[in-house]
């Protein structure tokens, strides 16, 4: 549909009733947020960020976003290849299989996490339960479905010729992965990356759960915020918000950046 | 290279938190939500006082959540060394774990380390006028009180209104079963926000949330502490709390710390750290004798301490901990087990005034 | 918004003859990580649900308390869906079809949901509706109404959440459209609701589905923000989600499950729903 400039009153109606519904579903809370950050000082909010509990939880947050990832991006590669390119009895099931941790509750996921992992569960030999592990792996659980649904689509709707020109004149199958299918996978696993990125620094109820919101040890930047409500410690609070909240928008404006992109290559 | 060296120390950074020197050990505390403040200044007397003692240096790692939810953690795997919860019940299910093996209340306190009452909060002027149990069940008085399935609180707060109606201290109710539970579900019509756990209650009401808040009587004075601005009421007849804390054997031998666990449980009762729970609003452990805390059999009640004999004279001063009309103890309705059974399971009383109180 | 693609059955590549050691690992390893990671937590689900008997998990299922949380899950999810597919259509529109100042700003705050970590955006709603704010002093003085610890803060947090699945759907449909059809059918004399109700909505409607039935499950498992929003209360403000949690940290763990084998059920059914009409719709 073609672009046209806002010429009837209708359209003007239209414009101004989305326009308004949309700042006031989207912008006013985040408004909400800043306005009770900043009704301290700039330098009340610098404080309280560079406490050690709070960087100690921030931190946390970045380590195991980092590591998840990686792990999404090596790992959901591998499921979305063997998805697409083999074939194999259940396929379609596996397939169905992928979108579950999307919308399965993380009080859910976390629960499941403490059955499996904890004393007396069935894997108890691998004591992970209440430890940052177990946050790493219920984040990847979480953030997985997203680079997996982003690669699918642009591996399926690869075209043979160049591949089997490579093969044709001799270049291993790895070589051909990596110099002709990569590529052009690529803007589409940086989405899915970028997705996963922001899910993890957001990761909270399966985490808590799972990891059992330990001060000092598992408690990552959302559960301080939650924890930091109930010390009385509202700037605290508010101020990681902000800091979260920061994050997301620049994580934002790179989703459209690779969006942009990713929809110029097709 | 540089990503390389920049990885391992990321990998180091997440492995790091276990690894632990010979002359420092680390001691975890997993606690219900009301007592950080207390702890905050316990923990380091503690540090210097062991240090001192052994030249041995303890870190803590604390964790503070509902008294019962805190319970499933720990009974979950969450190894903490030590336990300090909101009631005995919750202390009780470790020890049905096994985690606890030891007798953890061969004490003189019985393993109470504090104890406090429960209590109204209310706006400043008390606004709605609120003198006592009744008052809560008027139309238009919304109550704040947490959630018993997490909170410990929550389950002082139940046992508190029931026992004062049945009791007789509660005008309109009658001084029997039938009338406490026409209480309890009386005051659940008019709660508006179920909190996981005690403080998160106190924190909804400090929102603006509510005209009375049912809690404990040292979390009034936490939040006055913290700036809140409340009024206090205290009812004619309720609860004596009773917090235990007990080192958790299994995982205080597993972790080589069990020395340093047994000394700071004990370290919790020396008039230090006692001090520092009175300026947090907590009460002294109460002693009371063996008749007094026998479970009572259809033969025989077990034996009531009238409220003025329940602390020594002078251990604190009367006009902060006034001493009111009538504090029973658990042992009114047979000790926690029973309560637990009677109230809290899912055919117990309160469950069924909750879901009366929707009909 | 797509889910996991539809498989085409003909999309794999020659293979050598011999055994491909290097395949089978590959295919191993994601297999392996699918059943552990996906099926064995699904697993745990349902036998713990179901390892009391039929029974016990009927009675589970059946307290007022589960009933409850379970049609609030259900019936905010819903109202959510329903203002979504609506207004995610109008937006998705306004943005292909209109050239306005801030065009592109607006189009980028879409994924701003995707990106706000759920206990932010809780917080967020707290700090803007509640009770100590202008807005939610003003609700309640004026009509009584508290949005914060209610189901309507309940159902502004998964608008919130929301809001980016039937607009991110619609979207590309409407991108691709070809305007002749509907500007035909103008120029033969319909009217604008007539071409909405005829030539457009049909066009539309398999993306507005996706989105909303997308949305809809999303906001079923809901629990970060609206653990902050909703106050817990059972029997008014107590959703699914909420209720396992408290179940769970209650130690109630078999009804804990039961409940959990419901909600994942609804769950799982949206998602194959959402599968078939994707399928359905490749092939149209």
């Amino acid at each position: 549909m073609p672009e046209k400039s806002v010429n009837s009153l209708g359209g003007f109606l239209l414009v101004m009733v989305v326009v308004g519904y949309a700042c006031l579903l989207l912008i006013g809370p985040i408004i909400a947020l800043i306005n009770e950050a900043f009704s301290e000082s700039i330098g009340q909010i610098i404080h309280s960020i560079i406490q050690a509990d709070a960087l100690e939880a921030l931190s946390l947050t970045v380590v195991i976003s980092f590591f998840t990832v990686i792990i999404d991006g090596v790992l959901g590669l591998l499921v979305a290849w063997v998805l697409v390119r083999h074939k194999f009895w259940g396929r379609d099931f596996f397939n169905s299989l992928v979108d579950i941790p999307f919308v399965i509750s993380p009080v859910i996921v976390g629960y499941v996490m403490i059955v499996l992992f904890g004393r007396l569960g069935w894997f108890k030999f691998i004591p992970i339960a209440f430890t940052p592990y177990a946050m790493l792996l219920v984040t990847v659980f979480v953030t997985l479905p997203f680079v997996i649904r982003e690669v699918m689509p642009v591996l399926a709707s690869l075209s043979n010729e160049q591949e089997e020109a490579a093969y044709t004149l001799g270049a291993s199958r790895w070589y051909s992965f990596r110099r002709v299918i990569f590529p052009a996978l690529r803007p589409a696993l940086m989405y899915g990356l970028v997705l996963s990125l922001a899910r993890s620094l957001g990761e909270f109820g399966a985490a808590a759960v799972a990891g059992g919101a330990i001060q000092g040890a598992t408690e990552n930047a959302t559960i301080y915020i939650f924890r930091s409500l109930h010390d009385r410690n509202d700037i605290g609070a508010y101020s990681m918000a902000l800091l979260l909240g920061i994050i997301s928008i620049v994580i934002l404006l790179l989703m459209n950046i690779l969006k942009a992109k990713e929809s110029k290559g097709n | 290279m540089k990503r390389l060296s920049i990885l391992v120390v990321l990998v180091l950074g997440l492995i790091g938190t276990t690894s632990q020197a010979q002359d420092e050990i680390k001691l975890t505390l997993a606690a219900y939500t009301t007592p950080r403040e207390a702890y905050a200044e316990i923990i380091p007397l503690f540090q210097s006082y062991w240090l001192e003692q052994t030249g041995q240096k303890v870190t803590f790692e604390e964790s503070y959540l509902g008294s019962g939810a805190q319970a499933r953690a720990v009974e979950g795997g969450f190894e903490a060394d030590i336990v300090a919860l909101s009631l005995e019940r919750d202390v009780t299910r470790l020890v049905k774990a096994g985690l606890i093996t030891h007798d953890w209340q061969a004490k003189p306190s019985r393993g109470f380390v504090s104890t406090s009452l429960v209590v109204f909060v209310v706006r400043p002027e008390n606004p709605k006028g609120v003198t006592d149990w009744e008052d809560l069940t008027a139309e238009g008085v919304e109550l704040l009180t947490p959630d018993p399935a997490t909170s410990g609180g929550a389950q002082w707060n139940v046992i508190a209104a029931y026992g004062a109606a049945k009791r007789g201290y509660v005008e309109g109710y009658e001084a029997s079963d039938a009338g406490a539970y026409d209480l309890l579900v009386d005051l659940l019509s008019n709660v508006a926000v179920f909190d996981p756990g005690a403080r998160e209650s106190v924190i909804t009401f400090a929102n603006g949330i509510g005209d009375v808040l049912l809690t404990y009587e040292n979390e009034y004075y936490a939040g006055i502490a913290a700036g809140d601005e409340y009024d206090i009421v205290y009812p004619r007849s309720t609860v004596l709390i009773e917090n235990p804390v007990a080192v958790v054997d299994t995982y205080a031998d597993a972790h080589g710390v069990r020395e340093a666990a047994d000394a700071f449980v004990e370290f919790l009762y020396t008039p230090e750290a006692q001090a520092i729970f009175i300026s947090k609003g907590y009460r002294p452990p109460v002693y009371l004798s063996e008749e007094a805390t026998a479970e009572s059999t259809p033969e025989a009640e077990a034996t009531e301490v009238p409220t003025t004999a329940l602390w020594p004279e002078g251990a604190f001063d009367t006009a902060v901990f006034p001493l009111i009309d009538d504090i029973f103890t658990v042992q009114y309705f047979g000790g926690w087990s029973k309560i637990g059974e009677d109230f809290f399971s899912e055919t117990g009383i309160y469950s069924q005034a909750i879901a009366q109180t929707q009909e | 918004m797509q889910l996991a693609t539809p498989l085409k059955k003909s999309a794999t590549i020659k293979a050598t003859p011999q055994v491909d050691y290097a395949a089978w690992g590959l295919r191993a390893t994601a297999l392996t990580y699918l059943s552990i990671m996906i099926l064995l937590p699904l697993y745990v689900v349902f036998t713990s649900g179901l390892r009391e008997g039929i029974e016990f998990f009927w009675n589970a299922v059946t307290q007022a308390q589960a009933i409850f949380a379970l049609k609030l899950t259900l019936t905010t999810a819903a109202i959510m869906t329903l203002i979504n597919m609506l207004m995610g259509t109008l937006t998705a529109y306004v943005i292909v079809r209109y050239r306005f100042w801030g065009k592109v700003i607006l189009d980028a705050m879409i994924d701003l949901p995707f990106a706000i970590p759920t206990l932010v955006t809780g917080l967020m709603l707290v700090l803007l509706y509640g009770p100590q704010t202008t807005l939610g002093a003003f609700f309640k003085d004026t009509w009584d109404i508290r949005i914060i610890f209610s189901p309507i803060g309940i159902v502004l947090a998964l608008l919130f959440l929301g809001f980016p699945f039937v607009t991110r759907s619609v979207q590309p449909i409407f991108e691709q459209m070809d305007v002749h059809q509907p500007e035909a059918s103008y120029t033969l004399g319909a009217s604008s609701w007539y071409t909405f109700r005829r030539v457009i909505f049909p066009y539309i409607r398999p993306a507005m589905l996706t989105g909303g039935l997308l949305g809809f499950a999303r906001a079923l498992g809901e629990f970060g923000a609206i653990v902050l929003v909703a106050g817990n209360i059972p029997l008014k403000t107590q959703t699914a989600a909420v209720y396992i949690y408290g179940q769970v940290e209650g130690g109630n763990l078999p009804a804990a499950s039961a409940v959990s084998v419901i909600l994942v059920s609804i769950s799982l059914l949206v998602t194959l729903l959402v599968e078939w009409l994707q399928r359905r719709n490749s092939h149209a």
